[in-house]
């Protein structure tokens, strides 16, 4: 039998992917459903001063129209951690796109034309529309202060002000302080498959189907009727319910002579919306690592967490980490820029070494960073000669994985050899329905086809706390792990370790094992294991890093000067995955991360107008890339130390891939142009915006 | 009324006249693999065959297709075995969440008919109206191509790759 | 959408009859790639939608004229790119063409759709403007022809009257040499709407024709005859200052695709791209024949990628 740890597994559940079997939330078949159609304002805040339902519930097949004053006194609202969100727009729209009202009714075609018969008597008002808008003490404030009555912010809208640092920054002595007002990461985006909430299989979810949304809505909406109730979101109303955190940082670093960083003070402001949602997590976990992978002698570190009458943001694959890393990546480059350095050599004197601490009284460095810094740089072939118009850019992120969590996992071995594993991990794609086989297999020596990997049923799988944080290879996997020695213990049944010179047991012997055990009567062993970790009261975010997502992208791009395209000549991407369980995965992970980031890297963004509306809603106009868009060549490389918490040695894969897409790209495309920019997308407009300006600057120095 | 043949089955159907393919395909016809998600045509996730060409469903009434032939992802594997296709998607790791891919498998199908043996630019070409939100074009892209290696050494539409040759 | 009655009539005189009688309630439906959005988001509500794809008059095919060809109103994108005669003599129509959306839009859109759909950013309308397209237009009250540049009015406007249908695209033959090229100026590589397009025809005798399509309410036409432009040995300076007073005709807006400034920058530097392609094309004699399927040619080749065929 051949290893299946580090084989190319091919993926489980994908014979029903290829033939359209797999069943989403909106191909379920139920049996008197009714279809939910929401009913919202083309405005962004507005005071609602009454809605008539009449029409709507009196037309045909209509079986409930929904508004929040049928919710009950007080509305009740909810959210993972703020529960500040109503389950429909309470007194005013908060947002653009906010449901005002829904409707319940047997056929899609009459929920439809009810809902354009419920009418809405509102008036605009002014908004907060951006971080300046939020910050100023004379907008509007979006959050009624009752709701949070012993908060002294209560009267502003920061929501939350996180702080963290080590060090003294005002004492730090420096030769150089790069200094940057105005980093926007306006990595606004949305998942395009997110309009089915919740499923067996969930399709992609990139963060966007983490907490619940309208889940409270359809469920009012079922109880009310008593009848199954379906809502499946248009594209355009899914860009209305969630995007990425957008947000300003302005970072002061101070460097030594040497390139060696004396100081990191960092204010980030983060525009998370007219709701929490679990933004507020997503600003405190990434901006506890704002200073990135780096030993940062003394650190400042102010994090806001703003609200605004804009869509509420959530997590998004990466969770804030490609923002900050976009922060501190230009930092390192305007450093190499001002003191002549090589920008390989700038990141790898200040990376922190394995086993180091580099954020005080947290999980030191896990990973030999330089590794895959060195890894990137020769696969891009840094410092070569380059062809005109051409350049390359390198850049590392680093992401706080799992802090606290809980999975649970049973294994049954049945009396003729084969397993099942009952997961309560979520296969959205990643591929975990196959790598939780690849242990379970290896564990109990029997072949990858013979384990069945049963999830998100949870009259069957135990407790899961999230399929999240690219958690699931290190605490599924080691839930199934455990239970498949606990398996193994209960048969006295001891296979040998991994390793050189493995002679695994037979499958064969192993049912002459569950044979002899168990006779004509037959019976299976049933193994539990779990991996848990709890809350350090202590640490700022409940509990320090399992582990650290790591990964560096190097790029080389090719600038037309004159309208400001950027093509992807090469891209490079090295993920520090202690072990491949599934290389092929791994791989498809880390692209696929790749192929997104590029997409805020390039094109993606959400554009308002001064009414705060989403002027892109949809396909049409919100761009993501394509397959003519994706890099003429991608190398997508692993470092393998099996130095992580998970199954032989893994850690966390998925998120890595994205996180220092855009600053790599940024940097290639200012070593073409000679231009430095500090926002994002790279639109061609933009790249050609700031090389005029960059012309003009030249030109008005020349002509003095 | 209109009469559609899917998938070589013809049925007979009383439907709205604004109703659409997909939802005829869908809805009527409990053929969810043809999935539904921009309404626009710029995502490709609808993607059928109707007399042999590659489609938009969610464009297209179902009135239109009164008397045509279609053809959609339940329609392309036979008695269980994968096409070529579907089996090098799955070979070269093509598939991650799936909800592109009855799209993608579609168009793909229809850029093997019109060009036997593409290059990778026919294949990004012929596929840059499916969205893969998973950014597994790479991997959509060898598989097309080594799809088309399987086809040249066997011509049986469901033939290649079941033998474990690869 | 809203509910509606959906009709498949055999004859042109069925559809006129139709069309007279059901007026501005009636919407006709070929590819449908407009309007089947246009039904679903309910901005507009026909109460019947007449599908001419079966009309008999209205086959899709292309058909020979004394003057040149005659493009049927139901010939679809994929269809035009795939005609050797449209490939040989209009290759700038369908180097347009191949870059309609997705190839399963390609299916289905057709080229008459794309005309009286009136977008101003319509990818196939700056082609037929430089060729001299002419539209033949049908009614219960007889038919009329008007060249494209008078069929154009404003967005989603053109002159077609109550009652009025295009039945097919005609496209004269060249009495002299000519070389033509078509671009455009997109957010990314893939199927995308144009920030702006242009076409670029000069002939043997020195007449250079734009039309640019994005940059103002409707496609337009600009032509410079002073022979400046073809003339190989006219300085850079010289044809930008002829390109500049050409482009004062576009009112260029500023969108979501794009600013007005960028648009003003781009098409002079895509006019000189053009420009380039076309007087290169005229003076080889291989051409034409042109690269298909929209190969990403608008870049000038990071390192061995992409590019389609010669030309």
């Amino acid at each position: 039998m051949s290893d299946p740890i580090g084989a190319s597994v091919r993926r489980g559940g994908g014979y029903d992917r290829v033939t359209g079997r797999q069943k989403y939330v909106g191909d379920l078949h139920l049996e008197d459903l009714l279809h939910v159609k929401l009913v919202h304002l083309d405005v962004a805040r507005a005071r609602i001063r009454s809605i008539d339902t009449t029409a709507a519930a009196a037309f045909e097949g209509v079986r409930c129209v929904l508004t929040s004053a049928d919710l009950g006194q007080p509305a009740p609202r909810f959210g993972p951690v703020y529960e500040d969100r109503p389950i429909l727009a309470l007194g005013e729209t908060k947002y653009h796109g906010q449901p005002v009202a829904a409707v319940a009714a047997e056929t899609k075609a009459a929920a439809e034309a009810a809902a354009e018969l419920v009418r809405v008597d509102y008036e605009e008002l002014p908004g907060v529309f951006t971080v300046a808008a939020a910050l100023d003490p004379a907008s509007p404030i979006v959050q009624e202060p009752e709701l949070r009555p012993d908060d002294p912010l209560r009267r502003t809208n920061t929501l939350r002000e996180r702080r963290y640092g080590w060090g003294n920054v005002d004492a730090a002595r420096a030769d150089l302080v790069v200094e940057n007002k105005r980093i926007i990461a306006r990595v606004l985006k949305l998942p395009l498959a997110s309009v089915r909430i919740i499923a067996p299989d969930s399709g992609g979810a990139f963060g966007g189907k983490q907490h619940p949304k309208y889940e409270p809505l359809v469920a009012v909406l079922a109880q009310r009727t008593g009848r199954p109730v379906r809502l499946v979101l248009t594209l355009e109303e899914t860009f209305q319910e969630v995007r990425r955190t957008s947000c300003e940082i302005h970072a002061r670093t101070g460097f030594n002579a040497d390139g060696t960083i004396a100081f990191q003070d960092i204010q980030s402001n983060f525009l998370m919306g007219a709701y929490a949602d679990i933004a507020e997590r997503v600003i405190a976990k990434s901006n506890y690592l704002a200073c990135g992978p780096y030993r940062v002698p003394n650190a400042r570190i102010i994090a806001r967490a703003l609200l605004s009458h804009t869509t509420p943001s959530t997590a998004f694959r990466g969770f804030g980490t490609p923002q900050v890393a976009w922060a501190h990546e230009s930092q390192m480059d305007a450093a190499a820029r001002q003191l002549g350095l090589d920008r390989v050599e700038i990141r790898l004197r200040n990376l922190a070494r394995k086993g180091e601490t580099f954020v005080p009284n947290d999980t030191p460095a896990d990973g030999n960073w330089a590794e895959s810094v060195r890894k990137a740089a020769a696969a891009i072939g840094w410092g070569t000669p380059l062809g005109p118009g051409h350049g390359r850019g390198i850049a590392v992120a680093i992401k706080e994985s799992a802090t606290t969590g809980a999975s649970y996992a049973i294994v049954r071995l049945h009396w003729d050899g084969s397993a099942t594993v009952l997961a309560g991990t979520s296969d959205m794609g990643q591929g975990a329905r196959t790598v939780l086989a690849q242990i379970a297999a290896n564990e109990l020596r029997i072949p990858v086809e013979s384990v069945r990997v049963v999830m998100g049923d949870t009259a069957v799988v135990p407790f899961d706390l999230q399929t999240s944080a690219s958690r699931s290879t290190v605490f599924m996997g080691q839930a199934v792990m455990r239970a498949c020695q606990d398996i193994k213990t209960q048969l006295g049944y001891d296979s040998p370790p991994l390793g050189e010179g493995r002679v695994g047991v037979s499958s064969t012997d192993l049912t002459d094992l569950l044979q002899t055990r168990f006779g004509a009567v037959r019976g299976e062993v049933i193994g539990v294991g779990s991996m848990r970790r709890e809350y350090l009261a202590e640490h700022p975010l409940g509990e320090m890093a399992s582990f650290y997502e790591f990964s560096c992208t190097a790029s080389e791009v090719a600038v037309d000067p004159e309208t400001g395209e950027v093509a992807l000549v090469r891209h490079v991407t090295v993920a520090d995955v202690g072990k491949a369980i599934n290389p092929q995965q791994v791989q498809g992970q880390d692209e696929g991360a790749a192929v997104m980031g590029l997409g805020h890297t390039l094109m993606e963004h959400l554009i308002l107008d001064d009414r705060g509306r989403i002027k892109n809603l949809g396909a049409l106009d919100y761009r993501i890339p394509t397959s003519k868009d994706v890099p003429l060549e991608m190398c997508s490389l692993v470092v393998e130390n099996a130095d992580g918490p998970g199954p032989y040695g893994a850690k966390g894969a998925g998120e890595g891939g994205l996180m220092p897409t855009a600053p790599a790209v940024a940097s290639a495309v200012t070593e073409a142009t000679g231009v430095v920019i500090r926002d994002l997308p790279l639109t061609p407009e933009r790249v050609w915006q700031e090389i005029q300006r960059h012309e003009r600057g030249r030109q008005a120095g020349s002509d003095r | 009324m209109i009469r559609v043949t899917v998938n070589g089955s013809s049925h007979a159907l009383d439907v709205m006249d604004s109703t659409t393919l997909l939802d005829l395909l869908r809805d009527r016809l409990g053929l969810t693999g043809t999935k539904e998600c921009c309404d626009l045509g710029e995502c490709g996730a609808c993607t059928i065959l109707v007399e042999g060409r590659s489609v938009n469903s969610c464009l297209v009434l179902a009135a239109e297709a009164n008397g045509q032939s279609i053809t959609t992802i339940e329609g392309v594997a036979s008695d269980g075995r994968l096409n070529r296709l579907q089996d090098a998607f799955l070979e070269k790791g093509a598939v991650q969440c799936g909800f592109c891919i009855p799209g993608q498998v579609m168009a793909a199908e229809y850029l093997l008919r019109q060009n036997p043996h593409p290059s990778a630019a026919d294949v990004k070409e012929g596929l840059c109206g499916n969205l893969c939100r998973c950014g597994a074009y790479e991997q959509i892209i060898e598989a097309v191509l080594a799809a088309n290696q399987t086809s040249r050494e066997s011509l049986s539409p469901s033939g290649g790759g079941q033998g474990g040759g690869r | 959408m809203h509910p509606f009655a959906y009709t498949r009539p055999a004859t042109l005189s069925d559809v006129l009859a139709l069309l007279d009688k059901h007026g501005g309630e009636a919407c006709l439906l070929a590819g449908g790639t407009d309007l089947v959005v246009e039904l679903r988001n309910r901005s507009r509500r026909p109460s019947i939608v007449i599908d001419i794809k079966q009309v008999k008059e209205l086959a899709p095919t292309i058909g020979e004229t004394e003057r040149g060809l005659r493009i049927g109103a139901t010939v679809v994108m994929a269809d035009i790119e795939k005609d050797s005669r449209i490939r040989r003599h209009f290759p700038a129509l369908v180097e347009a063409a191949a870059t309609v959306g997705s190839i399963q839009i390609r299916n289905r859109a057709t080229l008459t759709g794309n005309i009286c759909h009136a977008s101003p950013a319509a990818d196939t309308a700056p082609a037929l403007l430089v060729y001299g397209a002419e539209v033949n237009v049908a009614s219960v009250r007889g038919t009329r022809r008007v060249t494209l540049d008078q069929f154009f009015v404003g967005p989603g406007k053109t002159v077609l009257k109550r009652g009025e249908l295009v039945t097919s695209i005609d496209l004269p033959l060249a009495d002299n040499r000519r070389a033509a090229t078509f671009t455009r100026l997109t957010r990314r590589r893939g199927v995308d709407l144009a920030t702006i397009n242009l076409c670029c025809k000069v002939e043997a005798g020195g007449r250079t024709t734009f039309a640019y399509g994005a940059v103002g309410p409707r496609p337009f036409l600009a032509t410079d005859d002073s022979g400046m432009l073809a003339d190989p040995r006219a300085s850079d300076a010289a044809k930008d200052e002829i390109l500049r007073r050409l482009l004062t005709k576009a009112t260029p807006i500023s969108d979501v695709r794009g600013s007005r400034e960028y648009r003003r920058a781009m098409l002079l530097v895509m006019s000189r791209r053009a420009l380039r392609t076309a007087i290169d094309r005229l003076q080889d004699d291989r051409f034409p024949s042109p690269s298909t399927g929209g190969q990403d040619d608008r870049f000038p080749s990071p390192s061995g990628g992409g590019k389609g065929g010669g030309a």
